[in-house]
């Protein structure tokens, strides 16, 4: 007697969302199935991979990652450089040179840098905010409007200041709203009422659902996903259907794994491993938890994750 | 009357309007380009009310044609209103003709047609409240001083200010800054350049409210729910100036004028106001618009570090004592006539004028009026009280009702710190927290002792006896909706709470009232309205749409719950409750086991063994987590028998529980001292001895039908 | 369909004779019921009521148990496919891999390398638990053996991965004691290598071509009366891996399909292809999604630090948050003058708080007492991070050990700083701010 197959057929599915313009787009989500599972339905579109560059250039980033950009002294060249990336699908920058706390670079300045970065690149554009949530909310709506015409998903707004961004980045310039909640599925369900109640269409919107680096509270993150996953196909949700990018190397680059130098921890081995590792295996658990994008910095994760999603498609 | 002047007022803006296209036809030929500046909607009102786009003079005096039919003459409040709109489609008509041949017919300070970038640019503040709304003053003030004066009270409220005819004049004489960049936008001084502010709510309508151009349902009724406009007409009114205005209210924006002869008040539409210096009061009132308040104005700082701060006796420079001399602190629901928003007013001595480390009277009463206000919200703001006046630096508060005692410390004191602060304080506060149910607040404080005596005993305390009656007399039966609650989700993920009168969240921190005034304040939060109108089975409680809720609530977690059984889909339980209830069989009852008790239940299991198995959101029939308060109401574990099936708790609960359970057994089934009669863990900790204690007391459980 | 406690109850013989170690028999049914006791563990059932039951409640998916002593681990025995609907319970283990195909160097090379990677996380050890030794296709039975014992000198519990019954009887000669898995029963060899393994007293390794071929092996050992399996669900490649390892775990648990009710081994040495990185994404992914036992190439520190935090994160039940140990934990460099800081037991708290605190750079002692490993507001709310815990736990444990006496507390329990001034009289109390990420411009005024 054979093994009795019972695939898991869902009536709903993940919202198609389409960034960038022109002849350079990529979409997120589209799927009807927990992800990777292509015995329940074959897929329509697989998982993405951002490049992260920092309006803080190669500050602070590893030494895989210089090597990299070896002779990119421009935001412009190092942005060329990570959309040549092999495996990338998108460039996302951070901005995170305008948090308050830290160097807190002007608004015009960071304009600046975005201008650059888009003029340098025509591939499909992500950028993030500074986290910091009264600058992001005079800071986004800048950017959506510097962008106008690029589609880019501005990342993110937050409860706190879903109004401002929002409405600037989904009504007045046209561009897709990065909504970011933090590890609740009744929370990012909520941002995603009230953003349509502003009046953006559902559709214009993808989750950022919260994000951790392995070992660091990551169970909350797998429990949100599956669950956002769970409700959006089973339960066809449409307030919960938005497909979900995760900003892995934000986290991942800041724990003491990848930040202890080999000298402070020379049992450990090389730092530029287990940065790679760190953001490998946390991107892998974040998509098969559901994640639709990932953004990474090594170039050796990229060319990695590339190869997993590849061979799971 | 009003109806005629609005026609004539039409008929006359319509007759100029053919003779100037007409004339431009006649001059630059029918194929002549038409259009404004720096837009992508053509000639934007009419674009958006027909869906129709103007380029050309022909196509112009086509729409012309269009903006006829607008223009019924039945006797109509209705066809006086569509002729405003028609009127301020010819206002359209006209000012685009001065843009001919790429003419720059405004210069400085005005503005006239303003560009598409604009609009994106400020319709984010306007969706975020940041600009609460939108000014058109149209005229000449009475006297310059007063129309600058208005201007600027409607600046410092950041609402954005436009402005139209003679006050453009005297705004200039007074030497008032004007500009984009300060929010005073001059557009023009002929009364057709109103069309210019018309245009920036009907874009704002296609771009913000996805509104579809030509579908003028929805337009409509996005400039009426969206757009907080509004219009000062400024005396003499004309008819054309009463025509465009009839336009505007069609928009949803009101007129307020200090026009007197010949018009007529439209409620909530046209507006008369005699006095100038009230129009932005009478104007935000009509219009609803709330300014949040971002600073509050005291001496000494506002702010959540300072809430666990305490003011010792010899730091402190007055007290007031609730327990030794007549205080107290209410919340009081008005009408809204009734309220004069941020009233602060002091009854009594100021602290300067109190003897240093003495002990006086203090009694606030906070009167709020609002749409959406509920008495049944009194409370839950009351009870925030504690925590605003906490987090004044060096102000110290404990205790609520008739029993709070505040501390002013000496520093704060110095600083400058009075009892009117408390007002604002409690002002700023109530207004910001609770928008959504507050339109207006006023703030009295008694410090006087008679006075305190008199608000203490004849006002607060019939108040609180009142609530109190309200709250014992609200039953599950009473009340047409229930509540939700998933705030626990995020531990115990497919856990819903439903929250009834009778039966509180099971953390024991959310009542019925709590829940219904946090689904008011947060509409789309962790509570939600569950309706009870199909009921399946009363005894269970259990209800169709509890069902569908709770499944919606759960993603589908769970299917089928019922509020007063234990046995059958009881509620599941998430791992914040205070108490669990599980069914002891050997002597046909429930054992309640509550968190802070540590030993062995009758059960066999500890607390903590029951809390594994009922907790995180599973159901586990036989087994419940509820609060404590919930033990001596009507509806616990009904469907099985109530109260009665209670055969052990732990010895501190019981006696926490025992005068109210005592209570409800007497009603119910006229059991005295109920509580006697149930077991805990000085009598047994095993069911052998616990049915031998139950029998010699001859406890009604034994002789029950059997639970399972 | 699972029975409930009150279903099961009934069913007892409501004695209370406390002889299957419950004091009563509705606290024996409720584990039972939970899984936690089989019901064969009452003496006084009745047959009939036995034979009901036991069917009923047993679990969807077998609790296999291996190795001895430290090495011993319980694999399997889920009841859920996703951690939000109970808990995951039993951990995945890693293994390394050996095999007689690689040189002497490469398999000495490999033994120092195993116990490298050793090291404490929030209570748990963490280090490779298993060793894989791989019969390579030209191997004989004494080379095979002599490999076993070298790995067996690790003192690991160790997977045999042979599909010769007499090679594989004989390395479990050397090893059978330490209670190894036997890892190459297949359609055509099951018979014998089951015999083998029931022998030796171990648990036997199944695998098959497809899923197909997979079902029926286990269908026919399980015929044999061998239910002491594991699934090598290890397919042709990485799509097929993944799709074995998923619906044989959800066969069992949604569709209560009983012979994919074990355990799975997922050997990535033979889909990751010796791409070190693919590999460390594999084991995160199986980890995930339904590996009891991950065969890797390697387990360095660059891999194992992310893939142990993500297994302790993924298996946490989801009502028992992590705590962390209390005590002064000195940063950046603190000595007894330094500031001290405190906050909750939690350990999601303790890592976001004393991550942004060493990014701050400033010494400090950050003192964590026991607050039920709850989160701020939530243990303040219970009473167990209160002015009384604090204030006792700082006289008791820092007052002799640290001179400073400036304490933050978190900005969300600023109301406890009046009650804290009063309980630790030389103290000032400093509230803190409310989040975490504004700890380090919080110091950086502090300091200023």
């Amino acid at each position: 007697m054979p093994f009795n197959q019972k695939p898991q057929k869902f009536n709903a599915k993940i919202n198609d969302v389409t960034i960038g313009s022109g002849d350079k787009t990529v979409t997120f989500g589209g799927d009807c199935t927990f992800p990777f599972y292509s015995f329940d339905a074959e897929s329509e579109n697989s998982p993405k991979i951002g490049v992260e560059i920092s309006d803080m250039g190669l500050e602070g980033v590893s030494e895989g990652i210089k090597a990299y950009y070896e002779g990119a002294t421009t935001m412009g060249e190092i942005a060329q450089k990570a959309a040549a990336m092999e495996g990338a699908d998108f460039v996302a920058l951070i901005l995170e040179g305008g948090d308050p706390n830290g160097v807190n670079k002007s608004i015009d300045e960071l304009i600046e840098v975005v201008k650059e970065v888009a003029a340098a690149v025509d591939c499909p554009l992500v950028v993030e905010g500074c986290k910091n949530v009264e600058k992001d909310a005079e800071l986004l709506p800048k950017v959506a409007e510097a962008l106008q015409g690029r589609n880019a998903l501005i990342l993110s707004e937050k409860e706190e200041n879903y109004k401002a961004i929002g409405a600037a980045a989904g009504l007045a310039y046209n561009q897709i709203v990065g909504a970011e909640s933090a590890v609740d599925i009744n929370l990012a369900k909520q941002l995603n009422v009230v953003t349509t109640q502003l009046g953006v269409d559902a559709k214009k919107i993808v989750m950022n659902i919260g994000s951790a680096a392995a070992g660091y509270g990551y169970e909350y993150v797998v429990s949100t996903m599956d669950r956002i996953k769970g409700a959006a196909l089973g339960q066809n949700d449409n307030m919960l259907q938005m497909p979900i990018i995760t900003p892995v190397s934000a986290e991942t680059w800041n724990v003491k794994e990848a930040t202890a130098s080999e000298k402070d921890m020379p049992e450990w081995g090389p730092q530029d491993e287990r940065g790679i590792d760190m953001e490998v295996e946390t991107a892998a658990a974040d998509l098969a938890a559901g994640s639709d994008a990932v953004i990474l910095r090594h170039p050796e994760s990229v060319k990695t994750i590339s190869k997993l999603i590849k061979a799971l498609a | 009357m009003l109806i005629d002047r609005i026609f004539n007022g039409n008929d006359a803006v319509y007759g100029l309007t053919v003779q100037a296209v007409d004339g431009a036809i006649a001059q630059h030929g029918a194929d002549k380009a038409v259009g404004f500046p720096h837009t992508a909607y053509c000639l934007p009102c009419y674009y958006a009310v027909t869906g129709v786009k103007v380029k050309t003079l022909g196509e112009m005096k086509e729409a012309l044609g269009v903006v006829k039919t607008l223009m019924t003459r039945e006797q109509q409040l209705d066809d006086a209103l569509m002729s405003g709109v028609a009127t301020a489609l010819c206002a359209e008509f006209i000012e685009a003709l001065k843009y001919l041949d790429g003419a720059e017919p405004y210069s400085e300070p005005c503005y006239g047609h303003l560009a598409d970038s604009i609009i994106r640019e400020m319709g984010v503040p306007l969706v975020t409240g940041d600009i609460p709304g939108v000014a058109v003053i149209l005229g000449s003030a009475p006297t310059a001083k007063e129309g600058v004066d208005l201007i600027k009270s409607y600046q410092a409220q950041g609402i954005l200010v436009t402005l139209v005819g003679g006050i453009i004049d005297q705004a200039q004489e007074l030497g008032l800054k004007m500009g984009y960049n300060v929010r005073i936008v001059p557009l023009g001084k002929e009364v057709t350049s109103v069309i210019h502010v018309v245009s920036v709510a009907l874009r704002a309508a296609l771009i913000f409210g996805n509104v579809t151009p030509g579908d003028a349902a929805s337009l409509l009724t996005y400039t009426k729910d969206r757009v907080p406009a509004f219009v000062n007409a400024f005396k003499p009114v004309d008819d054309v100036i009463l025509a465009a205005g009839a336009g505007a209210i069609k928009l949803g924006f009101p007129v307020i004028t200090n026009e007197d002869e010949n018009v007529e008040e439209v409620p909530g539409a046209l507006i008369g106001c005699a006095n100038v210096a009230d129009f932005n009061k009478v104007s935000l009132e009509a219009r609803n618009i709330k300014i949040k308040i971002t600073k509050i104005d005291i001496p000494v700082a506002f702010a959540s570090a300072f809430e666990g701060e305490i003011i010792r006796r010899k730091d402190m420079q007055v007290e007031f004592d609730g327990s030794r001399v007549d205080c107290a602190e209410l919340v009081q629901t008005r009408e809204m006539s009734e309220v004069e928003d941020h009233k602060i007013t002091v009854v009594g001595p100021e602290v300067d004028e109190m003897e240093f480390g003495s002990k006086n009277s203090i009694a606030y009463v906070v009167e709020v009026a609002g749409k959406k206000m509920q008495p049944d919200f009194e409370p839950v703001i009351e009870r925030k009280f504690h925590n605003y006046i906490n987090c004044i630096e060096g102000v110290y508060h404990t205790g609520q009702r008739d029993m709070q005692r505040i501390r002013i410390g000496i520093e704060a004191f110095n600083a400058g710190f009075r009892i009117k602060h408390i007002g604002e304080v409690l002002y700023s506060q109530v207004k910001n927290e609770f928008d959504a149910v507050v339109d207006k607040c006023q703030v009295t404080i008694y410090t006087d002792p008679a006075e305190c005596t008199r608000i203490r005993h004849e006002v607060a305390i019939p108040v609180f006896d009142k609530r109190d009656e309200r709250l014992d007399s609200l039953t599950d039966e009473s009340v047409d909706v229930y509540y939700s609650c998933i705030l626990c989700q995020a531990f115990s993920p497919s856990h819903v709470c439903v929250v009834t009168p009778e039966r509180l969240g099971l953390c024991g921190a959310v009542s019925w009232l709590d829940a219904k005034a946090t689904n008011q304040l947060d509409p789309a939060g962790p509570c939600q309205v569950i309706t009870k109108e199909r009921p399946i089975d009363e005894n269970l409680g259990s209800y169709e749409d509890v069902d569908e809720a709770v499944q919606k609530f759960s993603q589908g977690a769970l299917e089928h719950v019922t509020l007063y059984s234990i046995m059958q889909d009881p509620m599941t339980s998430c791992g914040c409750f205070e108490c669990i209830c599980g069914i002891e069989p050997f002597s046909n009852g429930v054992v309640i086991a509550n968190r802070e008790y540590a030993g062995m239940t009758p059960l066999g299991m500890t607390f903590p063994e029951m809390a594994s198995m009922t907790g995180g959101g599973v159901q586990t029939p036989g087994f419940m987590g509820h609060g404590k308060h919930f033990i001596s109401s009507k509806k616990f574990m009904k469907a099985e028998g109530g109260i009665e099936r209670i055969v052990w708790m732990p010895k501190e609960l019981k006696e926490t529980v025992a005068e109210r359970l005592n209570k409800t057994a007497k009603e119910l089934y006229g059991i005295d001292n109920f509580t006697d009669m149930v077991g805990d863990e000085s009598i047994a900790t095993d069911p052998e001895a616990l049915v031998e204690f139950l029998t010699e007391k001859g406890h009604p459980a034994l002789s029950m039908d059997p639970m399972m | 369909m699972a029975l409930n406690g009150i279903q099961i109850f009934k069913l007892t013989p409501k004695k209370n004779c406390k002889e299957c170690g419950c004091p009563t028999c509705m606290a024996f049914s409720m584990k039972v019921a939970q899984g936690a006791l089989k019901i064969e563990q009452c003496p006084h059932m009745s047959e009939e009521a036995l034979a009901s039951l036991s069917e009923a409640t047993a679990p969807p998916m077998k609790t296999i148990k291996i190795g001895t002593g430290d090495g011993e681990f319980s694999l399997g025995g889920e009841t859920v496919l996703f951690r939000h609907e109970k808990t995951f319970v039993s951990k995945t283990r890693y293994a390394v891999a050996l095999c007689t195909d690689m040189s002497d160097e490469e398999v000495e090379a490999k033994l120092a390398e195993i116990p490298h990677v050793d090291y404490d996380r929030i209570g748990e050890r963490m280090h490779v638990e298993l060793v894989y030794v791989n019969c390579g296709e030209n191997a004989d039975a004494a080379k095979f053996t002599a490999l076993v014992e070298k790995a067996k000198g690790l003192g690991r519990t160790l997977i045999l991965g042979c599909t010769d019954p007499e090679i594989a009887k004989a390395a479990l000669e050397v090893c059978k004691d330490g209670k190894p898995v036997l890892n190459g029963a297949n359609a055509s060899n099951y018979e014998a290598m089951s015999q083998v393994a029931t022998d030796a007293g171990v648990v036997l390794g199944v695998s098959g071509k497809d899923l197909d071929e997979l079902y029926d092996t286990t269908a026919a050992l399980e015929k044999l009366g061998n239910k002491n399996l594991v699934l090598d669900t290890t397919g042709a490649d990485i799509k097929e891996t993944f799709a074995n390892t998923v619906q044989v775990r959800r066969a069992a648990l949604k569709n209560q399909d009983r012979t994919f009710g074990y355990p799975s081994i997922v050997n990535l040495v033979k889909i990751a292809k010796g791409d070190k990185h693919l590999q460390a994404a594999l084991a995160s992914m199986f980890t995930m999604k339904y590996g009891s036992i991950v065969v890797m190439e390697q387990l360095t520190y660059a891999e194992a630090l992310p893939l142990f935090g993500l297994r302790q994160n993924v298996f946490t039940d989801p009502q028992k948050p992590m705590k962390v140990e209390p005590g002064i934990y000195p940063l950046n460099g603190a000595d007894e003058n330094s500031l001290v800081v405190t906050t909750v037991d939690f350990a999601l708290t303790y890592f976001v708080v004393s991550g942004e605190l060493e990014r701050s750079g400033v010494p400090l002692n950050l003192v964590i007492n026991d607050a039920g490993g709850l989160s701020v507001l939530t243990s303040w709310a219970a009473g167990k991070f209160s002015g009384n815990s604090i204030s006792e736990y700082i006289k008791e444990n820092v007052e002799p050990k640290v001179k400073c006496r400036r304490l933050v507390i978190p900005g969300k329990v600023a109301v406890l700083k009046g009650d804290l001034e009063a309980k630790l009289p030389g103290w000032e109390i400093i509230v803190g701010p409310r989040e975490a990420v504004q700890l380090v411009k919080f110091l950086k005024d502090l300091d200023a």
